[in-house]
């Protein structure tokens, strides 16, 4: 009968239909998938080199020369010094910036959204555009304001270079999230009597920090991570992403993983906590619950 | 309030904003834009390399004509890779921004995000020096891919223009996928829904509602990839072969190892003024909100 | 935009201009220059303190009982000793900007290929060396070093150590490579390097060709640069390298390289077996030379005349492989390592010498050096 042989053919068939719609269903989370492992790879590989074994090859990384498995360098992590010296320079050099760009940044994030003033077009016009100059073209451009001065290459002029192009990015994501922003609960601490500092203290200021944090974050790992501008300003300081360039010439040294790993370890911790931080302020003030990010 | 008191109350205010914009707006012109001025007055000075006079100023226009010299092909090559690179990460970025902003439950927006932007957090030499480990002519994806005949016998991956373009794309990744994340994030799904109702198809509604109106989403990610690509050298250097070198790596040497400043910063101003010219063309062509941000902010 | 915002820009942008123009012009003058007029000479004295010391990777033996850790225990003088010379100009173009300001980098000694050194001095950019703070060195100077063409009187330069150009290759699997011209055998392809340094490079490709390098002219040095070119764009050199030729042995990426004579301690590649080039070889010395503002001269004497004491420098010729300046190295290696002793490479004969070229600058004036020079780099960098 049909109806009998109707629901008998599908059970037969069914299996391949099934896995195909199953596949094309599910294809852009298995496309995910394999997307995330393609990002993730590098990181991969540089957290199992780390425990690479490279005792025949001067400690330092390669493919070709492995003995196996060993924990030798995370425990004598910190004991290639010019290694250190240069992360070091890294750290202060990332913290100084932050702090200064996130400032500047901040300061002028509030200025672009929240007031109407002759010369607005232009400042943002002058903001956008660091971020579309080559890396190249702004640290060939900065030696040659330098080399014009006379000014020794060092730390000082690195820290211009990187609170230069930090401030950018920093407008870009405060903005955001002060654009976001319900003015609302500020207008209801003004009736309540607050006087404009006491509201940007106790209303605005708290519900911005997860942006300012934000931005913090971003400057400090564009400034850690910045490689082309520190090139052309640096004169003989070494930063973290110098050394490795030099010592990827002469060999580098399996530390040079380990304190990678180590610093993408605490890179992740500080973003979860940012992230949670925000999560807070979210729920404090009840800013468009519906958006999560 | 009087009259006296109210003006001086608005002048004051009406200074606010040049007070808050002052330290960041003057950081930038003094070391943003005033050095540019200086690299062009590099790039018109005279002189030879490494001897006492060192380098005058004196309009030497040929510092230009001397660095397009035979650069045409490199020229041709850097665009190539940073074009190609910009492509592949768009072609990647896309769906998989597609997947986190619209299709996966959002639960797992934040760690999949996080889980994007996490290769960030190793520097940019180390995940080069990374895959410059990866694709060595002994490892094992290399002899896996020959052994597979993906590539032949007397063949490599590293020191190909191939190598450089993988590591173009894969660096610059993430400034493709963030943006267009955020503009489908921020599309109003009713929009989607109205298309539905009026019968288009599923590639329909994408092709005709959610495309377009991410455009300024893919915008930003297109020239926030090929901008900094096209200036690139660690790729070429770490990845590539003699063949396989960047205007980058030529700008580099020149300041860096010839001290040859002046037609270094030509160079500098005239591959710059590419980069512009082929932004123009194509905001032109695309739109400008999305680049410059919009006017509507201010309440 | 409105004509009356036009106006505003334009004068905007007219002042802005303006301002710039009176900032260039309080600004500095002149760039990239030097002079050698007056020229200071390092200061002698006791020593102590703490010293800075740049030199090239693999040209001291390392470790606790290091030749540099013997001088900190010996003379209390904490030495940081940094292995960041890879290239000539690289380095030089790194300390430039400092030293036309009169400053080192903290940098009381470091060690270059003796052209640059001279290049260093007639820019002004080092002291001159009193004969009487060394007397260990000049009492221990191998005869034939007393002298040499880039410093007749050693006047700012005393000998590191020195070797040859020649090939290293890996003898498992390109073992008939015994000539620079078997670097142009396309069966090779892609699998060959060279150096950046184009007075190593370009001397042995001049040698392979026919042409005595010491007669050759600015012509034969381009001939010999476009034929590197063709190897480059045929895919022939895979790469032109510093000291990183060492790692792409190492790693297997390469067969063969362009390289200097006493790396063996950098190469984790137990087949790779350094030849001189049948068709021709290149000799180099690097000097040590202090530069201006080094800020504790006594320390870099002290540490020269440490280095130049037979005892020592047999340690770190028997480690580093290269050929010393110091006399009486022989004697103890003799006795303590005899394979170094014999290895024709550290200890060559004058007749093998002989028709090497030594590191030789293009001829002509300095505008046709740079020539030559921009000609290579644009083989080398695009």
């Amino acid at each position: 009968m049909e109806s009998a042989t109707a629901t008998a053919r599908p059970s037969i068939a069914a299996a391949p239909i099934r896995a195909w719609s199953w596949l094309r269903q599910n294809a852009l989370k298995i496309y995910t998938g394999f997307a995330l492992a393609y990002m993730l790879i590098p990181i991969g590989v540089i957290a199992v080199f780390s425990f690479a074994d490279a005792s025949q090859n001067r400690d330092h990384l390669s493919f070709a020369i492995n003995n196996g498995f060993t924990l030798k360098y995370w425990e004598h992590a910190f004991s290639v010094p010019d290694l250190n010296q240069a992360l070091m320079t890294s750290f202060k050099l990332a913290t100084v910036a932050t702090i200064a760009s996130t400032a500047i940044g901040t300061l002028m994030a509030i200025a672009l959204v929240r007031y109407r003033f002759y010369g607005r077009r232009a400042s943002n016009l002058l903001l956008v555009l660091p971020m579309a100059t080559p890396e190249i073209v702004m640290g060939a451009s900065l030696l040659s304001l330098f080399l014009i001065y006379g000014l020794a290459l060092g730390f000082t002029t690195l820290l211009i270079a990187h609170i230069m192009f930090c401030i950018s990015f920093v407008v870009v994501v405060v903005r955001s999230r002060l654009i976001g922003f319900d003015r609302s609960v500020e207008d209801a601490a003004a009736d309540l009597g607050a006087t404009p500092i006491e509201t940007f203290r106790y209303v605005t200021f708290p519900l911005l920090r997860p942006g300012i944090l934000a931005a913090a974050l971003l400057a400090f790992a564009l400034s850690v991570d910045d490689f082309i501008v520190s090139d052309f300003n640096k004169g003989t300081t070494e930063t973290f992403p110098i050394y490795v360039f030099g010592a990827h010439l002469r060999g580098i040294p399996v530390q040079v993983n380990v304190l990678a790993t180590m610093l993408f370890a605490l890179t992740v911790t500080a973003i979860c906590f940012v992230l949670w931080q925000q999560k807070r302020a979210d729920r404090l003030a009840a800013v468009r619950p519906e958006q999560e990010v | 309030m009087s009259d006296e008191g109210r003006s001086a109350a608005t002048l004051r205010r009406r200074l606010i904003p040049y007070g808050l914009l002052g330290p960041g707006a003057i950081w930038l012109v003094v070391f943003f834009l005033v050095p540019m001025y200086f690299m062009g007055e590099m790039s018109l000075r005279s002189g030879v390399p490494n001897t006492p006079a060192g380098f005058t100023f004196s309009w030497e226009f040929s510092n230009y004509s001397d660095a397009l010299a035979g650069r045409g092909e490199q020229i041709v090559r850097t665009f190539f890779y940073a074009g190609t690179a910009t492509i592949i990460a768009l072609l990647i970025a896309y769906p998989l921004a597609y997947a986190i902003a619209v299709k996966i439950h959002p639960r797992w927006r934040l760690p999949l995000l996080f889980a994007v932007i996490a290769p960030f957090f190793t520097t940019y030499l180390i995940r080069t020096v990374a895959w410059e480990t990866i694709l060595a002519d002994d490892s094992p994806i290399v002899n896996i891919m020959k052994s597979l005949h993906i590539i032949p016998e007397d063949g490599r991956l590293l020191a190909t223009s191939g190598a450089v373009i993988a590591g173009l794309t894969y660096n610059f990744l993430p400034f493709m996928i963030l943006p267009i994340y955020a503009s489908l994030e921020r599309i109003d799904t009713s929009l989607i829904e109205a298309g539905k109702d009026l019968y288009a198809s599923a590639r329909q509604a994408f092709l005709r509602v959610t495309l377009p109106l991410t455009m300024p989403g893919v915008i930003a990610g297109v020239l926030l990839t090929f901008i900094p690509a096209s200036g690139d050298y660690i790729n070429a250097e770490f990845l590539g072969g003699a063949n396989n070198t960047m205007i980058g790596n030529k700008i580099q040497s020149t300041y860096l190892e010839q001290s040859d400043y002046p037609k270094a910063a030509a160079l500098s101003f005239l591959m710059m003024a590419v980069v512009l010219t082929i932004v123009f063309i194509y905001i032109r062509a695309a739109g400008t909100e999305a680049f410059v941000g919009s006017e509507e902010e201010v309440r | 935009m409105s004509s009356k915002r036009r106006f505003r820009a334009v004068v905007a942008a007219g002042g802005a201009l303006a301002a710039a123009i009176v900032l260039a012009a309080c600004g500095g003058g002149d760039v990239g220059g030097g002079d050698s007029s007056d020229v200071t000479v390092a200061k002698g004295g006791p020593a102590s303190g703490s010293v800075l010391i740049s030199n090239w990777p693999g040209y001291v033996d390392p470790g606790a009982d290091g030749t540099v850790a013997q001088f900190e225990q010996q003379t209390g003088i904490k030495t940081d000793y940094k292995e960041d010379v890879n290239d000539n100009n690289t380095f030089f173009n790194k300390l430039k900007p400092e030293l036309d300001q009169g400053s080192s980098g903290g940098r009381s000694l470091f060690v270059v290929t003796d052209w640059m050194a001279k290049r260093m001095y007639d820019l002004g950019y080092l002291q001159e060396i009193n004969h009487a703070d060394l007397p260990t060195v000049f009492q221990n100077i191998l005869p034939q070093f007393e002298k040499s063409t880039t410093d007749p009187e050693r006047k700012f330069s005393i000998p590191w150590q020195g070797g040859q150009t020649g090939i290293w290759v890996d003898t498992a699997k390109a073992p008939e490579i015994h000539s620079v011209a078997d670097l142009f055998n396309p069966k090779y392809k892609g699998q060959v390097t060279m150096l950046t340094e184009m007075t190593d490079t370009v001397p042995l490709v001049l040698q392979s060709e026919g042409i005595n390098v010491d007669e050759a002219t600015k012509d034969d040095w381009l001939a010999a640069i476009d034929k590197l070119r063709q190897a480059r764009d045929s895919g022939q050199i895979r790469k032109f390298t510093g000291n990183e030729y060492t790692e792409d042995l190492t790693s297997g990426n390469i067969v063969a390289a362009v390289g200097w004579s006493g790396d063996g301690s950098l190469i984790g590649n137990k087949n790779a077996e350094w030849r001189r080039p049948t068709d021709g070889c290149d000799l180099f010395f690097d000097q040590a030379v202090i530069p201006v503002g080094a800020p504790n001269t006594p320390a870099a004497y002290a540490f020269l005349n440490f280095a130049y004491t037979p005892a020592n420098a047999a340690k770190i010729t028997d480690y580093v492989q290269y050929v010393t300046p110091v006399n009486g190295v022989r004697p103890i290696l003799e006795k303590e390592d005899p394979q170094v002793a014999s290895d024709p490479k550290i200890f060559p004969t004058q007749q093998e010498l002989a028709p090497c070229s030594e590191d030789p600058l293009p001829p002509g004036s300095p505008e046709d050096v740079a020539d030559v020079e921009a000609a290579f780099q644009e083989v080398t960098s695009g």
